[in-house]
């Protein structure tokens, strides 16, 4: 770690003269460190960011989400006093979009083959996590029974990196300004 | 080194694409590369295509590292998605068609002008530059992906437009190997490429689609530009073999066009309600036109397809306004106006350009793709056909073919204009409209090492040195100019021509400057072969080509009597040298880019 931060100072001593001049002061004699009187450069010479992430996936898909479909302006928006054709005419967009991000993180698809109504052996040693089993249940295994939802599995679970700051870790969308 | 794959790069207007095939497999094997990139602040996601944009920062948001990349850290700038959603809000600081501007000869395109009327505190990028930050971004993701085997030491294959002119090939090369390509990367014209990627899917059955005689066009309309190409089938030896036969002219009309028209009759039709849409929204809104665009023109289309756009706050059910897209509008507007019908002798309006004209991009002014179309036919009639050179096959490539209607449109066309009886038709096998390119590209520097069907294409147009004609001078008056063959059509790569002329003399210790010309529907002409005059209809000015001739010292003759030598590269890359005749001392001429750019009345 310390080699990697020597290596960044380096770089950020030929490149950065603000950064540069930090570093001077830290390393003039009878100065302490603590002397400095909180420039901002010290502060950006802080540990290089953690390598792993420290934004929880959940926020990321959010984000995602948010950003991608407008989903969390949707749920969050109240419906009182829209008609369900107004409702109908952002949703359209909204749902679209959402299937998309989730296409693409996660490239759903149905657990079983067969489609809904279709008939489906269970075996018997079936796998409780992957079939859900309702009906005439006291019966021996094998079984024959009717599709009633297809299921759905993420073929892949792919969610953005983050590289951003701690601080900002649970923001799922910034306030957007628009400088006059 | 040695290489373990072959990398197909498709460097596109709107989108870039890497596609690679293991040199190893047997079978070409080939898979589209996930590529990481911004697509907000400090987020990274990992999409097939990278969005050819490049945004530039303000400091204070370069300075938080918000832009950095897993290999790059206070990145001022960022390429891709992000970059892309940024182009909505902030045009300003957002490049975006860099490589519209590098086929541009009237722009110096080694000088920061993009973004195009960017305010002066912007620090503006060349259109070169731009084109090779998204080949490094490329280049990044590849070697993040496979530290073993780095790019610089792969088969690399890099597409460009069939109508780029030497001129913008060797800018894309510039650009290539700044970006880090290995020095003995591939360009391959992208509708060829496209083809490429039709034989790697149809496998051995294409010689059962095509026979002997049959004529391919490949119609490739991207997001910003339409290049058009003729490959002929014919039988050597009892095998099958593709001939380039012709390439169009480099038409800047495309998608966006059509998406951007349909949004702006849109934007009127919210006006006609009273909403008026930002600049945010009118972005969002082209999005939604693209697919309305493929809605309303695909079979069965329904009687209306509805467009909203969300609100710029939170509130997005308050926010949201719609209206409602007739289809007929859709049709009247896009297949009116980009597909119109007309004759095989129509002609696409050409505007003279004013003095006055700011130098942007020159877009068309006629965007009727079926008119140039018509007229890319004509011009490749010869003399044995009825009157053009009429294709029994289309291919079709880039996403405006998502739109059935259109494919429907330039076949019905192409139809209506041939004589003959047996209709042309589409060639058979599955669509890849979108990554075909890069796939194609891929496929073929895989059957470079393994063998396979290769199209025999060389030259793509003739290529033509000014010279002023000898005589008295007229005060006032240029000299007249002719134009002398140096590249024949179709010239070979990996051959050279000694170009038979009159004597032609240079001055030792001044910079010897010539003009320089190329046309696509000159095919006969041989090395050698004088134009008395410029036609301006058959020649299309490039960047003109110099070269400083030194001065070897003690020579009593300041005066080299030269003749010209042109080359191809086995790597397609154009070469024209000055040989002097009565020594072994030659030159080679240069691209001068900067200085036409100068020499242009701003």
């Amino acid at each position: 770690m310390r080699l990697f931060l020597a290596i960044k100072c380096l770089f950020r001593v030929l490149f950065d003269a603000d950064f540069a001049e930090g570093v001077r002061r830290l390393t003039r004699d009878g100065e302490t460190p603590a002397a400095v009187p909180g420039p901002s450069a010290p502060e950006k010479a802080a540990p290089p960011r953690p390598m792993a992430p420290v934004r929880s996936d959940a926020i990321s898909l959010l984000a995602a989400l948010q950003r991608d479909a407008r989903f969390v302006d949707i749920v969050s928006e109240s419906l009182e006093g829209y008609s369900d054709a107004q409702i109908g005419a952002a949703a359209r967009d909204v749902l679209a979009d959402c299937g998309k991000v989730l296409k693409r993180f996660f490239a759903l698809q149905p657990v079983v083959d067969a489609a809904e109504g279709e008939a489906l052996q269970v075996a018997a040693d079936y796998d409780t996590g992957r079939f859900r089993l309702t009906g005439n249940v006291s019966q021996q295994l094998p079984a024959g029974g009717t599709v009633l939802h297809g299921g759905w599995e993420a073929t892949q679970c792919e969610l953005p990196a983050w590289t951003g700051s701690e601080s900002a870790a649970r923001v799922v969308a910034p306030a957007e300004v628009e400088l006059s | 080194m040695s290489a373990k794959y072959a990398l197909g790069i498709d460097l596109g207007t709107t989108n870039c694409v890497l596609a690679y095939a293991p040199l190893e497999a047997k079978a070409a094997e080939v898979t589209l590369l996930e590529l990481p990139q911004l697509v907000a602040a400090g987020t990274i996601e990992s999409r097939q295509s990278l969005p050819s944009f490049q945004y530039l920062a303000p400091e204070h948001e370069a300075a938080s590292g918000a832009l950095d990349m897993p290999w790059a850290s206070e990145r001022k700038f960022a390429v891709g998605e992000m970059a892309r959603r940024q182009g909505a809000e902030m045009p300003e600081r957002t490049v975006a068609a860099a490589k519209s501007w590098l086929c541009h000869s009237r722009a110096d395109r080694r000088a920061p002008i993009l973004p195009h009327g960017a305010p002066a505190e912007v620090n503006k990028v060349s259109p070169v530059a731009a084109s090779q930050a998204y080949l490094q971004h490329l280049a990044a993701c590849w070697n993040a992906r496979f530290p073993d085997a780095p790019l610089a030491e792969q088969h690399v294959v890099l597409t460009v437009p069939a109508s780029f002119d030497a001129a913008a090939r060797e800018l894309t090369r510039e650009a290539a190997l700044a970006a880090g390509l290995p020095a003995d990367f591939v360009l391959l014209e992208e509708p060829q490429a496209a083809v490429y990627a039709w034989l790697a899917q149809r496998g051995d059955e294409w010689r059962q689609d095509l026979t002997a005689g049959n004529r391919l066009l490949v119609c490739d309309i991207g997001g910003g530009t339409t290049d058009l190409t003729l490959i002929d089938v014919a039988e050597e030896n009892g095998e099958l073999q593709l001939q380039r036969l012709a390439v169009g002219d480099h038409l800047l009309v495309g998608g966006d066009n059509m998406d951007l028209t349909l949004a702006h009759r849109v934007a009127g039709l919210f006006a006609e309600q009273g909403v008026k849409l930002n600049a945010w929204q009118s972005v969002s809104l082209w999005h939604s036109c693209r697919d309305a665009k493929e809605a309303l023109l695909a079979p069965g289309a329904p009687d209306s397809h509805r467009i909203s756009v969300l609100g710029r706050g939170s509130k997005v059910i308050g926010g949201t306004v719609s209206v409602d897209v007739p289809r007929e509008l859709a049709a009247e507007l896009l297949v009116g106006g980009f597909f119109p019908h007309c004759e095989l002798d129509a002609k696409p309006q050409r505007q003279r350009a004013s003095g006055f004209q700011e130098i942007g991009l020159p877009f068309e002014s006629d965007v009727g793709i079926t008119r140039h179309l018509a007229a890319f036919l004509s011009a490749h009639g010869g003399d044995d056909d009825a009157g053009a050179a009429f294709p029994t096959h289309v291919l079709f490539n880039g996403g405006v073919f998502k739109a059935d209607r259109l494919r429907t449109i330039v076949l019905d066309a192409i139809r209506g204009w041939s004589p003959a009886d047996d209709a042309v038709k589409e060639l058979p096998g599955q669509r890849d409209l979108d990554y075909a390119v890069a796939t194609g590209a891929a496929f073929y520097g895989w059957t470079k090492e393994h063998g396979g069907v290769r199209i025999r294409g060389g030259a793509p147009r003739s290529y033509y040195v000014g010279i002023e004609t000898a005589g008295l001078a007229i005060p006032g008056m240029p000299r007249p100019l002719r134009a002398l063959c140096v590249v024949p059509f179709g010239m070979e790569e990996g051959t050279s021509v000694e170009v038979p002329s009159g004597e032609i003399g240079l001055v030792l210790g001044e910079p010897a400057h010539f003009r320089f010309f190329s046309s696509a529907v000159r095919p006969d002409d041989r090395p050698g072969d004088v134009l008395p005059e410029i036609d301006d209809g058959e020649l299309a000015e490039t960047d003109s080509l110099e070269t400083a001739l030194q001065a070897t010292g003690d020579e009593a003759e300041t005066y080299v009597p030269v003749r010209f030598e042109s080359r191809i590269t086995e790597l397609g890359v154009f070469e024209l040298w000055c040989v002097s005749t009565t020594s072994d001392q030659r030159w080679k001429l240069e691209f001068s880019i900067r200085q036409d750019a100068q020499d242009e009345p701003s």
